[in-house]
């Protein structure tokens, strides 16, 4: 019963039973959940030609999945072990679960899943089909584990007939210990708990040797029309682990404030972060980020795709950040 | 009235005082509250980075811009007000300074902007000049006011329209603050790349609508009279048209469109003068640039979490002068 992937006649009956619930509003036990009377019948008669036990395990796998379903949708403990249809609605969940799941087991991620410059791992989710946060789609794909940051205030979720899909609450990941916690939270939900421990050791590898250039100097993540990144956030979190300090802390702002070309200039940071989509003028937001007034101050550029979401990008993001400051102070000398 | 009016060379004495105060405070006031001996310091070569950089490149060219693109509208206002004489006739009311953004957008979302400089406000004044082509096509020749002004509603509705679809069109996220800035207006964050591109156009467009001053004169006696008094009426209208298009189109190519200055300050200058068409030209660009550049200063100056758009601030203003006219209007009725 635990590795339902392993057992490939199974798949399809069980896809059969389970999109049965939606169709008949969750009326179903273990009985209706029988393989004998599903409704495509060719599904019916391959079941009905595998030995007599294996019908019973479905039934009951269905069954007990499809009244625990019905009865408390969150709790991820008595899921089904493997997800075969897990559906992401959240652009940093995309990132985690095309890490950790296999691609097999993805039935749908945000419409921004394939934007190398929005997501680390669009590469990854090219094929996979992408949602536009329409109830009707996820109803469509009847997904058997939905993630999202978090899936349950999601309004497409609440749009849906009745709140009956097994789902996986993330919190936003601020810090590399909360990044970790999603890893491992999203791991075990798409039943491969393992990887997750596997690429948390490496992420904290490649950390471990990582040198601390900023010494004590300040930067200011500078971000189109001038709004600014506080603490308390994943970037604060980057620049104290290469060693910077934030100049929104000094300055004693929010976590998201704007900060006019003026203060930028009479503040003066040692440093500039910004997102590498604004290396180049698009539009009239990123075209203030090239003000002449501000061409003196030494620049970082991070993709955002790398700090958009507390995903395993964050240990290249601070790599790329240690290594150009390494790089400004080397062209200095 | 007549007792109101003032000898030509003291009036634009006067508006050349108060433009000139305008800005200079201007200069002095900003985000950041620097001394005025810290000012001058700088001014003069001696002072800090700091100050330096945001007297000369942050709020010198901001002035200069409020400046020219004040005295561009508020001349485009007078002169189209003259010419159509209708005391409703300007940029921003006949939908001329929403095609020019049309226009500018075109140039910037779809990347035009990058394979020249001048292609920015030469697609502005493209779409400026198809607007006015449109207008005079559709109301030209019609005897009532209010045709033009309802011809230029529609024009001035299509090019709004055309902005948002062309900034959805386009692979910007962020467009709807870019909607925003473009269709209110906005000195924010100016260099002198963009005085560049405006002052050239600008001063193109001054001196073909100040050129035509004895015409419109003329012309308040009727066309036939006018045409008998030995003015070239094509002429006239195509220096009008042209000059209008590159002016407004320079000025709205770097700041948007902001409306109402074109409407206001003729009023307010026509009670001080003999009310000629000629006699409030050159008045109303002074004074245009002196409302532009106050407005610009108490953007800056009230206190918004987002810098305030200039358009809202001329709106407050251009209003209440609109509704005045459409009370006289009524009593007509």
């Amino acid at each position: 019963m635990a590795n339902l992937s392993s057992l490939p006649p199974l798949r399809s009956p069980a896809k059969a039973g389970a999109r049965r619930p939606a169709h008949g509003r969750f009326a179903g036990g273990a009985g209706d959940d029988g393989a004998g009377d599903g409704p495509p019948p060719s599904r019916g008669c391959r079941v009905g030609r595998v030995n007599g036990t294996l019908p019973l395990v479905l039934a009951l796998l269905l069954g007990g999945a499809g009244a625990l379903w019905a009865a408390s949708p969150a709790m991820p403990t008595k899921r089904p072990a493997v997800p075969q249809r897990i559906v992401s609605i959240n652009l940093c969940a995309d990132q985690l679960v095309l890490a950790l799941a296999d691609r097999g087991q993805i039935a749908g991620l945000t419409k921004n899943a394939t934007d190398t410059e929005m997501s680390g791992e669009a590469a990854k989710a090219q094929g996979i089909p992408l949602l536009s946060n329409s109830a009707e789609q996820i109803l469509a794909i009847e997904p058997d584990l939905i993630i999202g940051m978090p899936a349950s205030r999601s309004a497409a979720l609440r749009a849906l007939p009745s709140q009956s899909y097994p789902l996986i609450d993330l919190a936003t990941a601020n810090t590399l210990d909360e990044i970790h916690m999603s890893i491992r939270q999203t791991a075990a939900a798409v039943g491969h708990p393992d990887r997750g421990t596997r690429l948390i050791a490496q992420m904290e590898e490649e950390l471990a040797g990582l040198p601390k250039p900023g010494n004590g100097r300040v930067a200011a993540y500078y971000q189109r029309r001038g709004y600014m990144t506080g603490t308390g956030t994943l970037i604060d979190d980057l620049m104290t682990r290469i060693g910077l300090v934030n100049l929104a802390g000094e300055l004693g702002k929010p976590p998201l404030s704007q900060l006019s070309l003026e203060e930028m200039v009479a503040a003066r940071p040692d440093f500039l972060i910004v997102e590498s989509a604004t290396d180049t003028v698009t539009d009239q937001g990123s075209e203030m980020l090239h003000h002449p007034a501000l061409q003196d101050i030494p620049r970082i550029s991070v993709p955002q795709a790398w700090t958009v979401c507390g995903s395993p990008a964050y240990t290249q993001a601070a790599r790329s950040m240690a290594a150009q400051i390494a790089h400004i102070d080397g062209n200095r000398t | 009235m007549s007792r109101l009016a003032l000898p030509r060379w003291s009036l634009i004495a006067a508006l050349a005082a108060l433009t000139l105060a305008a800005a200079i405070a201007s200069l002095l006031f900003g985000s950041v509250d620097l001394s005025i001996a810290r000012l001058i310091a700088a001014a003069t070569g001696d002072g800090d980075m700091v100050a330096r950089v945001i007297l000369f490149d942050l709020r010198l060219p901001r002035t200069l811009l409020a400046l020219a693109v004040g005295a561009m509208l508020g001349l485009a206002g007078a002169a189209l007000q003259g010419y159509l004489r209708n005391p409703l006739a300007e940029p921003s009311v006949l939908g001329t300074s929403n095609a020019a953004a049309l226009g500018g957008v075109a140039a910037i979302y779809f990347g035009l902007a990058e394979l020249h400089p001048a292609v920015l406000p030469l697609l502005a004044t493209g779409g400026a000049l198809a607007s006015l082509g449109l207008l005079f096509l559709l109301a030209g020749k019609a005897e009532s006011p209010l045709t033009l002004i309802l011809a230029g509603i529609a024009v001035g509705t299509l090019a709004v329209a055309g902005t948002s679809l062309a900034l959805n069109l386009s692979p910007n996220p962020f467009a709807a603050m870019e909607i925003m800035t473009w269709l209110l207006g906005s000195l924010e964050n100016r260099s002198f790349d963009h005085v560049w591109i405006a002052l050239p156009c600008i001063a193109i467009g001054t001196a073909m609508l100040l050129w035509d001053g004895r015409a419109l004169d003329a012309l308040t006696l009727g066309e036939d009279a006018a045409q008998a008094l030995g003015t070239d009426l094509r002429r006239t209208r195509m220096r009008l048209l042209i000059g209008t298009a590159i002016g407004v189109g320079g000025a709205v190519a770097v700041a948007g469109a902001i409306g109402f200055v074109g409407l206001i300050v003729p009023h307010l200058i026509r009670p001080l003068t003999d009310r000629s068409p000629s006699a409030i030209l050159l008045p109303s660009a002074i004074g245009g640039a002196a409302l532009l550049t106050l407005a610009d200063l108490g953007v800056r100056m009230v206190p918004t979490t987002n810098e305030l758009k200039l358009g809202v601030v001329t709106a407050f203003l251009g209003v209440p002068v609109f509704l005045i006219h459409l009370m006289r209007e009524r009593r007509i009725w």
